[in-house]
This record gives C-alpha cells, structure tokens and sequence, in this order.
C-alpha cells in the first residue's frame, strides 16, 4: 500500500516545481464509496489527495479532456506539464496514448502507484446498501478492509473488487517517472474465459441478449468520454456532414453506435473499464471490448498499452496476417 | 377524495383491471428497472428505490417523432401523430411526479407544446411514497418529500401486505371507477400507517440544500474560478441532465429513409460541447467550466428567475449516476462561499 | 419468405485496380455474375472504412462483400494488408454481437480473375441467402 502522506508529499513536491501546471490524482468523494478525480494547481491543495482501493477513476483520461482554447494574439501558449497519478491499468492508457501520439512524452511527468485492486460500486451496493457516509477502504492480497463511518468489514477480495483487478496482469505502472511505493506482486493470469462462454452462443441468442442491452442505451456518450482512448476532438458520432449516427435513440442507432465505440477501440482498448463501469443503465460494453482485445492478442500476437516503442495495431501490418477466412 | 387499499399479492390483477388504460409502469429489462408499457402485469416490480432514467421520457420521449412527410416536389403535406393514447402510469415516485409540473411551466409559456401537453392531459398518474429515501435524496429542500403529492392523481403506499391508495385529483378517482371491484375501502388505519410511514422516511433523508439566495448569487460567478474544482473533472457527457428528470433541452433534426422523412427531436444537453457550438464554428461556452456553470445556473438562478420554481425536484440521480463526483449539493454550498468579485476580477 | 423467394441485396466494395477491373472481365468475357450485387467502386480496398459494411447493413443490404488485389499485389503496395487487418476485427466483432459471420465477406480477386470474382459473388450470394433477410438494426425496421 502506498503512504498516503508521502504521496501528497511528492505531489506537493511536483506542483511547486515551475515547469508543472497541474496534477491529476484523487481524493475523497462526497459520500459511499466514491472518490473524485481531482485537478490540483497549487501545491498547498495536495493536502486532499488520496489513494485506496475507492479511486477507481482513470486519471490519464483527463490529460486529453482539457480543451485547448485558442491561444490570443500576442501571447504564448502555456507548455508546462501535467502530472498524473496512475494506478497500473491507468499507465496502460498513457503509454497507449504515447503510443498513438497524442502528446509527447516530456508534457507528462507520471507517478506511479501498484495497485492491489480497486473496488466496484455495483457490487459494493450488493453488499453494503446505499451508503451515505464516506467509506475508505484497505487491500492486501487476501482481503479488502471497508471502513464505514468507522466501522470497520472485511471483505473477500472477488466479491468487492473489479472484474478488471480479479484478472490483473498489469497491477505496477508500466510507465512513471517515479513510483511511490514498493512494486507488487502479480496475482492472476486473464484467460479470457467470459468472451469465449460468450463466443459458445447462436448468432440468434447473441443478438436477443444485445438487442435488450442497446435498447437500454440513453446515448449520453458517458462511455466514449470517459475513455482514456477516446481523445478525437470531434467524434465521428457527432459528425453531422456526413452524418454516420443519427442522434435518434433506437435500437438500429444504439447498435451501429457500439459497434463504432467498440471497433475504434480495436486494438486500443486497455481494459481499464471505465466506460462499463460509468454506465447509468448497466450495459455490459467491455463485453464487446474484451472480444476484440482477445482477438488481437491472439491473431496478432499484440497487446495495446505496454510498449511505448510499439506500432499502433491498424497503423501497421504483417504480410503473414491470418487470412484464412478471405475468400 | 377516496380511499383504497388491495393486498398486495394482487398487485397483477390490479395492474390487469387497467385494462381501458395503456398501462405504464417500471419493469425490470437487462437488470435496470424503467418505466414501460406493461404487456404483462407479472413483471410489474415495485422493488426499486428509483428508476436510474427518470419517467420524464413519458411525457418527452427520448426521440419524438414531431412530424412525417415524403421527400420531392415542393407541397410538403406534413402528417401529424395522433394524439396521445389514454394511459396510466402506475409507480410514479413523488419527486418524479413533481418534475412535470415544473417542467410544464415551460412546455406551456410562449408556445404551448401539443406534443408534452396531450400526453401529460391523457395520462393519470399513480404516485408510490417512498418509504426508503436513497442516501443522495434531497426533495424536502425542494418542496417536495417521501409521501408528496404535487402533480399527481392518486398516490400509493407500501405498507407491508398492503397498498394503500388515496385519490387526489378527478382523474385518479375515475381510474378507480375503472378498475371495477378490485380495491377495497379504506379508513382511518391506514391513513395514519401511510402519514407516519411518510413521516419516518422523512427523517431517513439524510442531505439538503438552503436554496434562499442562491437564485440572486449564481449569475454574479460567471466565470468565477471556484467552478474549476467541479468542471476540472467533468466528463462532458449526458449522464447529469438525460437523468434529470426536470432537464428538457432538445435538438430538432430531420431523417429520411427512401422518401419517407420525418422531422424529430431528440434529448440534448448543455453538458456537450455541440450543444452550443455555432454554425461559425465559434463556441460561447468553449470549456466544461462553462457549461458546468451553465448546468447549474439554468437549475437554481435562470429558471426561477423566468418561471419561479426551481428546476430540480432533489432525486438525487445526478449525484448518484455522476462518474467523477460533480455533487450538486457540493456546488451549491461552495457557490454561496464564492466571492463574487472574484469572479469579476478572473 | 421462403428462402426460395428471397434475393437478398449485396453491396460489393471493389478496388479500382483489381477487383473491379476483375468484375469487369466477368462482363467483357460474358461470364454471367449474379445480379444481386451492387459494386462501389473504391480506389483501394485500404479505403474501405469497417464502418462502411456496418451502414451498408443498416441501410439494406443483407450482405456485404470487399474486395481487393492479393497480397503483394496492391497498387499502393500495402493498401490491402490494413484493409485485411481491419476488415478480420470487424468481421469478429459483428459475429460477437450477433450478426451472421455469412453476411461479412472479404475476398482477393485480380484483374485476370473474372471467373473467380463469379465464384465470389455466388458465395457471398449463397451465404446471404442462408442467413435470411437482414432484420437486426435495419433502419426501416423502427416504426417512426
């Protein structure tokens, strides 16, 4: 686990050096067990920032959220980085996002936490109601410790936490400047067991099951902006000349819509689960993610967001790409 | 006006007497409960604290057909939907139920809008007290509370075995006329179960808002930098306002399919960028910070202002649903610390 | 509709320099190709967005086709192993969500290939035929 005092320490640290214009990282949430993303910009508020198994957001998404406004004549835009605290799966997004170079890699300075695991909200709901109090949690290999307004639960470790941390294989920060506690060990392989019981269904009931997940969708595109990946400055849903997605919910929009979301990840998904988890009406999205990530791992032996050298996945190819299906 | 009760087993044959009603109520689909047309009263679930999308969608579809035509030639011969079917919604929480009546306050002021207007006339509305507030409920700040009965025809209660009704308006008690003999009378006893039920479940609200002021205050922070803590964070997405069941913005576009057009609206909110972006490619509120402040304003300063109600009814969703943590409440009581001259000088 | 009764509508994306001139000897040599097929010409089979095959079987078509030079052979020298590429994860994320692997097709034909581009469209004809009328998310399927 990492100290919490050291970590506002070296966030106080980083924000007073000149070159620093802010500081993503986390800190405690209105009531339950949120946290909230923060943006800091002076080193005195670094006093708030946390880190437990409630910051489940992705901070590197906010690198790419903030709008670049048109710099006024006569004055120079402000270059000076951004620091970010990431967790394991989070540094994945930002060597993806170097990757795919959206910015260089001196505009971040990255401080990188090991993780054991981040807790889901929906199953924190399960087991501990509506909360209103503020929750802060502890985790170690076996067991998460929930404290609720001081009372203290443990809990096993595959019934609170994410999916996404049961089947970590990335718990250490990939990328970071500096690291702000011991490395950790890794626990669990991914076999990506759930896609292929999935793959095991008829073309008929794999379409029902959809079918009433996308008929759900209310498009607030809460899933496509909360991803670290989904960075575009105009989106090819909103595109009105030529319009691809009409802005009617129904079910032949919804659909076309996350087939789009999905098939702009291919390749680039990262597995943080952010877009499953904002979803106000609980459609399974990283169900289609999962697959094509599979997919890419085992048809091109690739794997986005761990190698900052790396080619992006549809910006290159191999002439001993499997074709076999190609008439 | 009367008062009924039915056991509450027989809550399927209740909802099947409606019959001379297009009958809405909240059914479970895909693990979300939402409010639907029941084709079987079977799967009408009264377990839920609150839908997560408000039934504002029944007055104000999601997509809204406005008007159909064919394309070519230069006579446009547009052809109007019918006007609403006849319908009851049954399971409407109070704070839901009090939405409309703020929202119609709008639908209704230089134009009044058939379209929110007949359906709102054609639909007699079942109320369901809470009994069980979530932690992010704040409707007693609003005017509202667990047992409300503002904009509604009839109003039920939960009281174990037991559904009580009471009838409010003319309407809910010709809903009853129409369900024959199903319901039973009901008296004293479970007026006052209903009255101590609301009464505890008042006392279970844990958050609220002093709103005296904050009318007159919000439009002086334009541009203030308090909103950066929140807009900072903000995700720009739709969650906030396509969940807010007071939230009724809308875009108009037109479709067409081989020669069959329609003209549509569709929900939108402030919350995009597009939202305000103009044709010029100039953007009057460029960042979230902007649009944060926008959001909140229009709810507590601008409506008010125009209409004298508030545009928020205190469900909570938004804070419940929203993915970073912008808190309503939050902003609210950091806005009454904000100096306005502060913003004046950002 | 019997299967019998139903000729299902097949968008063809053809590359300028091989599939379609191959489309063309078909013509020119009087090889009868079935009709079913509507052809776009694209100047490359890397042209071809997935989204492409997505809109077509939104918008009416019960089976889509894309079609360009074999390996090596692009006139661009690479266009048709992105397009591979691309068009292998579509395939795979359609059939994940549903839609019959037989309606997405993918092919290599030359410009001396006209018999070949015959075989294909009979194929994809075929298989299209097999997964029946395209119903999932076709527009004309929500009743405005």
């Amino acid at each position: 686990m990492v100290d919490e005092s050291k970590l506002r320490e070296k966030a106080a640290e980083v924000l007073a050096r000149e070159d620093v214009r802010r500081l993503i990282g986390w800190k405690r949430g209105t009531y339950g067990f949120e946290a909230a993303p923060c943006v800091i910009k002076d080193a005195s508020e670094a006093e708030a920032l946390i880190f437990d198994p409630t910051c489940v957001q992705n901070p590197a998404s906010f690198i790419t959220l903030e709008e670049k406004k048109p710099v006024p004549r006569g004055q120079e835009a402000d270059t000076r980085k951004i620091a970010v605290m990431v967790k394991g799966c989070d540094s994945r997004a930002i060597v993806q996002q170097l990757v795919e170079k959206a910015y260089d890699r001196d505009h971040v300075i990255v401080l990188g936490i090991p993780c054991l695991g981040v807790i889901d909200r929906r199953k924190a709901a399960a087991l501990f109601g509506d909360v209103a109090s503020q929750v802060s949690a502890k985790v170690d290999a076996e067991k998460v410790a929930v404290d609720v307004g001081g009372d203290v639960k443990t809990v096993d470790r595959k019934d609170i936490l994410m999916d996404k941390c049961l089947r970590c294989r990335y718990p250490n920060p990939l990328v970071y400047d500096e690291l702000l506690a011991d490395e950790v060990e890794k626990w669990a392989g991914d076999e990506f067991a759930d896609v292929g019981e999935f793959e095991g269904q008829s073309p008929e009931e794999k379409w029902a099951f959809w079918e009433e997940q996308f008929s759900k969708c209310i498009r607030c595109y809460s899933c496509r902006n909360v991803c670290p990946m989904c960075y575009c400055v105009e989106c090819v849903v909103t595109k009105l000349q030529p319009q691809w997605t009409r802005r009617a919910t129904d079910i032949s929009e919804n659909t076309v819509y996350h087939i789009q979301r999905a098939w702009h990840l291919a390749g680039r998904c990262i597995e943080c689960m952010e877009c499953q988890r904002v979803c106000p009406v609980d459609i399974p999205i990283m169900t289609l993610n999962r697959k094509l990530t599979r997919d890419v791992k085992e048809m091109f032996e690739y794997e986005p967001g761990v190698d900052v050298e790396a080619q992006p996945l549809l910006a290159s190819y191999n002439p001993q790409d499997p074709e076999d299906f190609i008439m | 006006m009367g008062d009924y009760k039915f056991a509450k087993t027989k809550l399927a044959e209740v909802i099947g007497a409606m019959s001379d009603y297009q009958v809405v109520a909240p059914v479970e689909s895909g693990e979300v409960v939402r409010f639907a047309v029941v084709d079987d009263p079977a799967k009408v679930t009264l377990e839920f604290s609150n839908t997560n999308v408000p039934p504002k969608e029944l007055m104000f579809p999601e997509t809204e057909t406005l008007f159909r035509f064919r394309l070519g030639g230069t006579d446009l011969e547009p052809e109007v939907p019918d006007a609403a079917a006849r319908r009851a919604v049954f399971g409407i929480r109070p704070c839901d139920a009090m939405a409309y009546t703020i929202v119609e306050k709008l639908y209704n002021w230089d134009f009044p809008d058939p379209y929110f207007n007949n359906r709102r006339e054609a639909t007699t509305l079942v109320g369901y007290a809470c009994a069980e507030p979530c932690a992010n409920c704040f409707c007693p700040s609003l005017g509202g509370g667990p047992g409300s009965e503002k904009g509604l025809d009839s109003i039920a209660f939960d009281l174990g075995d037991t559904m009580y009704l009471k009838t409010l308006t003319d309407k809910g008690e010709e809903l009853v006329k129409a369900l024959g003999g199903v319901l039973e009378s009901a008296g004293e006893a479970e007026a006052r179960a209903a009255a101590k039920q609301v009464e505890e479940a008042e006392g279970k609200i844990r958050r609220s808002i002093d709103t005296e002021g904050i009318a007159e205050h919000l439009p002086e922070l334009y541009g203030h930098p308090f909103w950066e803590q929140f807009s900072d964070r903000c995700l720009s997405c739709g969650i906030c306002t396509f969940l807010c069941p007071t939230c009724h913005c809308f875009d108009i576009q037109d479709e067409s399919e081989g020669l069959d057009a329609r003209r549509a609206r569709m929900w939108d909110t402030c919350m995009f960028s597009e939202y305000s972006l103009h044709a010029s490619g100039h953007n009057p509120r460029p960042t979230r910070k902007e649009r944060t402040c926008n959001r909140v304003s229009h709810k507590y300063s601008f409506f008010p202002t125009n209409f004298d109600a508030i545009a928020c009814v205190g469900c909570g969703r938004c804070i419940n649903y929203c993915p970073v943590n912008i808190d309503l409440l939050d902003i609210l009581e950091k806005s009454k610390q904000a100096d306005a001259k502060e913003a004046q000088d950002a | 509709m019997s299967a019998e009764e139903f000729e299902p509508n097949i968008v063809a994306f053809l590359c300028n320099w091989c599939s379609y001139a191959g489309a063309d000897l078909a013509g020119t040599s009087r090889t009868q190709y079935l009709p079913n097929v509507k052809i776009i010409r694209v100047m490359c089979s890397g042209r071809v967005n997935p989204l492409f095959l997505v809109n077509a079987l939104q918008q009416g078509a019960d089976g889509v086709l894309i079609s360009g030079c074999h390996p090596g052979d692009c006139h661009y020298m690479e266009g048709n192993y992105y397009a591979r590429r691309r068009y292998t994860l579509m395939h795979k994320l359609l059939e994940h969500v549903g839609v019959d692997p037989g309606r997405v097709n993918m092919s290599w034909v030359s410009a001396s290939e006209g018999a070949k581009f015959k075989d294909v469209v009979e194929d994809t004809v075929t298989k299209a035929k097999e997964a029946g009328p395209m119903e999932q998310f076709r527009r004309r399927r929500i009743n405005w």
